[in-house]
């Protein structure tokens, strides 16, 4: 507002705009700036405009597929004739994201270091795992699978820069409950980054890293009871 | 003629009308992102597939109701699909996934930069993006907001801070998002 200018009913209004379009505006002031916004065109556009953002927060959310049996069981209380479910190439569970893996980490990574304020580019693909990756510009992103008994029951994404990052994703490993996750680095120190719960063999999980990704050369999710549930094998020791 | 290539408006005509191929190629469409939603907000499988199979058979069943005036079909599920996510974590008592896992499980989610969001018209990947830019305290006051329904006063008992404080967090984060959707929107305006 400029200085010694006259406060308009705007002014008044204009900070619960947000919370109206949130739909978390409650009692008086709820019905009083309604009634403004009633009487206002440039604050129902805004509210508009304002509304357009809040309803696509929930659309951020990832595709996950549904278990085996949904649609089945679905068409059957809408009524709707049975039809054969579509066939799945594989079966993505619930718990992962129905995207590339290793596309998806490394964006991952790169969205976080811009939540951690860093100016970086963008690269254009993914990279393999347990290598270095293209990753934002500037910065080192590591994926490789977390694997038990030869099988990949998930992922670990590190990500460099001056604010390190990791991410973990447990995907139909059958680990029920509290997990540790730990980075053994070169110098063959194990250091706990963090511990999350997995449900019904599935987890997604992010955390600070308190070493410099370069040195981790694995990482281990470890149940309540001290075993080693899987291995990600993150940079080659040759 | 109804195909997988059918708009969600056409969709839901369809649908309005009774026809079962309409709504078979709708729940195809969504049943991933209404999962998705609320898989993300309770990290509970089974509540997930109820609240899921609930929101499509509210949609088959007020289809003839839709007003796209009032908003996307998008985003009429997704409200619907998270309305009965809080309604299932209230009466189960349970407690919901973190704002922040919340948050990163989207963030996860992101599939195209986002420069090629704009250039698809894709709000999803956008709104990634923008909400990985916010400020961790803006992010989850938005998150608590707009995903979980929480007010201001709750998130200012729940965060410990002060009520302006929230109120500030949300209206300042929910206005970056906003330039966002903006963007988008001016991008589809203009070809």
């Amino acid at each position: 507002m400029i200085e010694g200018a006259r406060p308009t009913p705007c002014d008044e209004y204009s900070d619960n705009l947000a919370e109206l379009a949130l739909g978390i505006l409650t009692g008086r002031e709820r019905a009083a700036t309604l009634a403004h916004v009633d009487s206002c065109p440039r604050c129902a556009d805004e509210l508009e405009q304002l509304s357009h953002a809040a309803d696509a927060v929930a659309s951020v959310a990832p595709e996950i597929e549904p278990p085996m049996g949904f649609e089945v069981r679905l068409f059957s209380q809408m009524g709707v004739a049975e039809t054969p479910e579509r066939s799945r190439r594989r079966l993505t569970p619930p718990g992962s994201v129905a995207r590339s893996p290793r596309w998806v980490l490394a964006t991952a990574a790169a969205v976080i270091a811009l939540a951690l304020g860093l100016s970086i580019g963008w690269s254009t693909g993914g990279h393999n795992g347990g290598k270095a990756a293209d990753g934002p510009v500037g910065v080192e992103v590591a994926t490789a699978n977390l694997t038990a008994n030869g099988s990949t029951v998930g992922s670990v994404n590190t990500y460099g820069g001056s604010k390190p990052w990791m991410i973990v994703t447990l995907a139909d490993s059958g680990t029920q409950g509290k997990v540790t996750c730990e980075v053994v680095t070169g110098d063959g120190v194990t250091h706990k980054v963090g511990s999350f719960t997995a449900k019904d063999g599935y987890g997604a999980w992010g955390a600070p890293l308190r070493v410099a990704p370069q040195d981790v050369r694995k990482a281990e999710v470890v149940s309540s009871n001290g075993k080693v549930i899987a291995i990600a094998a993150l940079h080659d020791v040759s | 003629m109804i195909d997988s290539g059918s708009s969600d408006e056409a969709l839901l005509s369809g649908m309005a009308m009774g026809d079962q191929e309409a709504a078979v190629v709708f729940v195809r469409r969504y049943q991933r992102r209404i999962f998705g939603l609320a898989y993300s907000m309770t990290n509970d499988a089974s509540v997930s597939e109820e609240v899921a199979q609930e929101a499509l058979i509210r949609v088959w069943r007020h289809a003839p109701v839709f007003d796209h005036r009032r908003g996307s079909v998008t985003s009429w599920v997704l409200t619907i699909t998270r309305n009965l996510t809080i309604d299932a974590l209230r009466m189960r008592r349970a407690v919901p996934t973190d704002p922040d896992d919340f948050a990163a499980s989207a963030m996860l989610s992101l599939e195209h930069n986002p420069e090629d969001a704009i250039g698809r018209g894709d709000v999803s990947d956008l709104m990634r993006a923008a909400l990985a830019d916010l400020a961790p305290e803006q992010r989850r006051a938005v998150v608590l907001a707009a995903v979980y329904g929480r007010t201001a006063l709750e998130i200012s008992d729940e965060e410990s801070i002060p009520l302006g404080t929230a109120k500030t967090r949300i209206r300042t984060g929910l206005i970056r998002l906003r330039a966002a959707v903006e963007r988008v929107r001016q991008t589809e305006g203009e070809r």
